[in-house]
């Protein structure tokens, strides 16, 4: 009896959990489906007349802000970067693994590089694109999504590949084959379950950057995470807040999606960064 | 190790060891010579050196030490709050988590959306008229606060970090927890723990190192917290919520000072390795136990 009650307990817990920690989100979506006229007289949760409107609206504005075009900076620079972060920091993790070499300060420099605010780099990283012609483009803006990645992702290599079997390794050598072909057919294929787990991690990371994206881009580049505050000042006077609402909907949908089928993934690669880091 | 697989080892991490220096050892020497030169951007390539001066202003500036102060007092009170709440939810959740594994992912949900995402949200369900949390204090206890003004500003933004962040040492400290031993539970059990003493006693001691890890990542993103303030409030409420990455910013693109801003970005480094020292110092004692 004492255990139903405790059980039931949990679970009331559990639910109030969700609701206030999921609170921005459940609100925003909630305010996204309410028509502006109902926006203004009804603050609640109950929607009284749900409607698309606020959407249909969003994509009817994209002359002025494109929501397409900001989400596809996004998806272009977070794909790029994390690629990137993934195709430099598997080789390393492997020499690190497997020929000792730059364990020492390499490993050290990226797990310490997470500890410390990136807004000190920011400063001379803008200064460096404006000489080079960087500044507001997809590939300046995921070279520094990859930057952000690195450490992470270097961690969890570092740590999978020491786990591998030496022995598969050793008989693809004996049959003669070199260094990059046994990373390419022997080591890659065994690591598919981390490529995907940090691959997945870093992409989420890489939408939800912010401050790099608001320094280094101004309008070509502009990720949505940046981007959506543009549709606060969109018309002119006051806020449409339903135009707003769901602009945050769609710039957050990619990212819980694969938060919600990849949990576990993700879970299981935070953890281990944390703690392997 | 044979010469050539050292030397095919060197090749495997040049990729890398390349970008690093492009894009964060030759940054590091542009902030180290501007913060030691009078600049701005009419003579950003040949600037002009002048000693610490640059320095000497920041550490004048007592803005400068109130975004210090902001920083870490909003680092510490933030990973104080997420631990304690990550390790009570971790706990009392646990059987449910047993049972169905995948009601984390409900929890989990919070730290996939990007936090200047959720500073927005923030300024929608906060908004006086259209907001959902001051309508419903309103319904239940008939008055609410002015959340973004200056006496509310810092608890509310140390709610909006906490709510987006506990997921994370709820994270941690559940898969710690789990962790536990079966076998030393029971052997406890035998002794004659139970409940509360084996809480305290068992299970807290063995989560200590993750308890310790939780908070210091933790501290480690509140102190360098930057998005969810701008777009919440920006500036606002009188300058008592910037942080140190605000203080950087606003110095850099707002007034333009650009040795004043990497002169600040410095001494932020040097702090950062300051915390860093002090953490791999506590570890390794904590090594051989």
């Amino acid at each position: 009896m004492r255990k139903t009650v405790v059980d039931a307990l949990r679970w009331l817990v559990f639910a109030l959990a969700v609701i206030v920690l999921n609170f921005p989100v459940i609100a925003t979506l909630v305010t996204s489906l309410k028509s502006e006229a109902e926006i203004m007289t009804n603050a609640s949760l109950i929607i009284e007349t749900p409607t698309l409107a606020n959407y249909a609206a969003v994509f009817a504005m994209a002359d002025r802000f494109d929501i397409l075009h900001f989400l596809t900076n996004s998806l272009v620079a977070s794909l790029i970067g994390s690629a990137l972060a993934i195709a430099l920091a598997f080789p390393a993790a492997y020499a690190m693994a497997r020929f000792d070499v730059g364990r020492s300060w390499l490993l050290p420099l990226a797990v310490n590089l997470r500890a410390v605010p990136l807004i000190i780099f920011a400063i001379p990283i803008y200064l460096m694109y404006q000489q080079v012609g960087l500044l507001d483009t997809r590939f300046g803006l995921a070279l520094i999504l990859c930057l952000v990645n690195v450490p992470l992702v270097l961690v969890l290599f570092a740590s999978s590949i020491a786990d591998l079997p030496l022995e598969i390794e050793e008989a693809g050598r004996v049959d003669g084959a070199g260094t990059l072909r046994l990373l390419a057919y022997v080591v890659a294929p065994m690591s598919l379950n981390v490529v995907a787990a940090s691959s997945v991690l870093a992409f989420i990371y890489s939408w939800n950057e912010f401050l790099f994206g608001l320094m280094l881009t101004t309008n070509k580049a502009t990720p949505v995470s940046v981007g959506a505050s543009f549709f606060f000042a969109a018309s002119g006077g006051g806020v449409r807040w339903g135009v707003a609402a769901a602009v945050m909907i769609l710039a957050t949908l990619p990212p819980l999606v694969l938060g919600l089928l990849m949990y576990r993934q993700i879970g299981r690669s935070m953890t281990a960064g944390a703690v392997k880091g | 190790m044979p010469r050539t697989s050292r030397f095919e080892g060197r090749l495997l991490i040049a990729p890398l060891t390349a970008f690093l220096i492009a894009l964060l050892g030759f940054p590091l020497v542009l902030d180290l010579v501007y913060s030691i030169s009078r600049v701005g951007f009419e003579n950003i390539r040949a600037p002009e050196l002048i000693g610490f001066s640059n320095y000497a202003k920041a550490i004048a500036d007592p803005e400068f030490w109130a975004a210090a102060w902001f920083s870490l007092r909003f680092g510490l009170i933030v990973a104080v709050i997420q631990m304690v709440a990550g390790l009570a939810l971790a706990v009392f959740l646990a059987p449910l988590f047993a049972r169905r594994p995948w009601l984390i992912a409900l929890l989990m949900l919070p730290m996939m959306v990007a936090p200047a995402l959720v500073g927005l949200m923030y300024r929608l369900i906060l908004h006086e008229f259209v907001g959902a949390v001051p309508y419903y204090l309103l319904e239940w206890y008939g008055d609410f606060p002015a959340f973004l003004g200056r006496d509310w500003a810092f608890t509310t933004l140390v709610t909006v970090e906490t709510l987006q962040w506990t997921p994370f040492a709820l994270l941690i400290l559940h898969s710690s927890y789990a962790a536990i031993s079966p076998d030393v539970r029971e052997a406890a059990a035998l002794d004659g723990a139970r409940g509360r003493r084996l809480f305290l006693h068992i299970d807290l001691p063995l989560m200590l190192p993750a308890l310790g890890l939780t908070f210091f990542i933790r501290f480690i993103d509140s102190f360098r917290v930057f998005d969810n303030l701008y777009t919440l409030v920006g500036p606002g409420a009188g300058g008592s919520t910037t942080s140190m990455s605000i203080y950087i910013y606003q110095a850099f693109f707002k007034v333009g000072d650009i040795g004043l801003a990497v002169a600040a970005s410095m001494l932020l480094l040097a702090a950062s390795f300051a915390v860093l020292w002090a953490i791999n110092r506590l570890t390794a004692r904590k090594a051989p136990l």
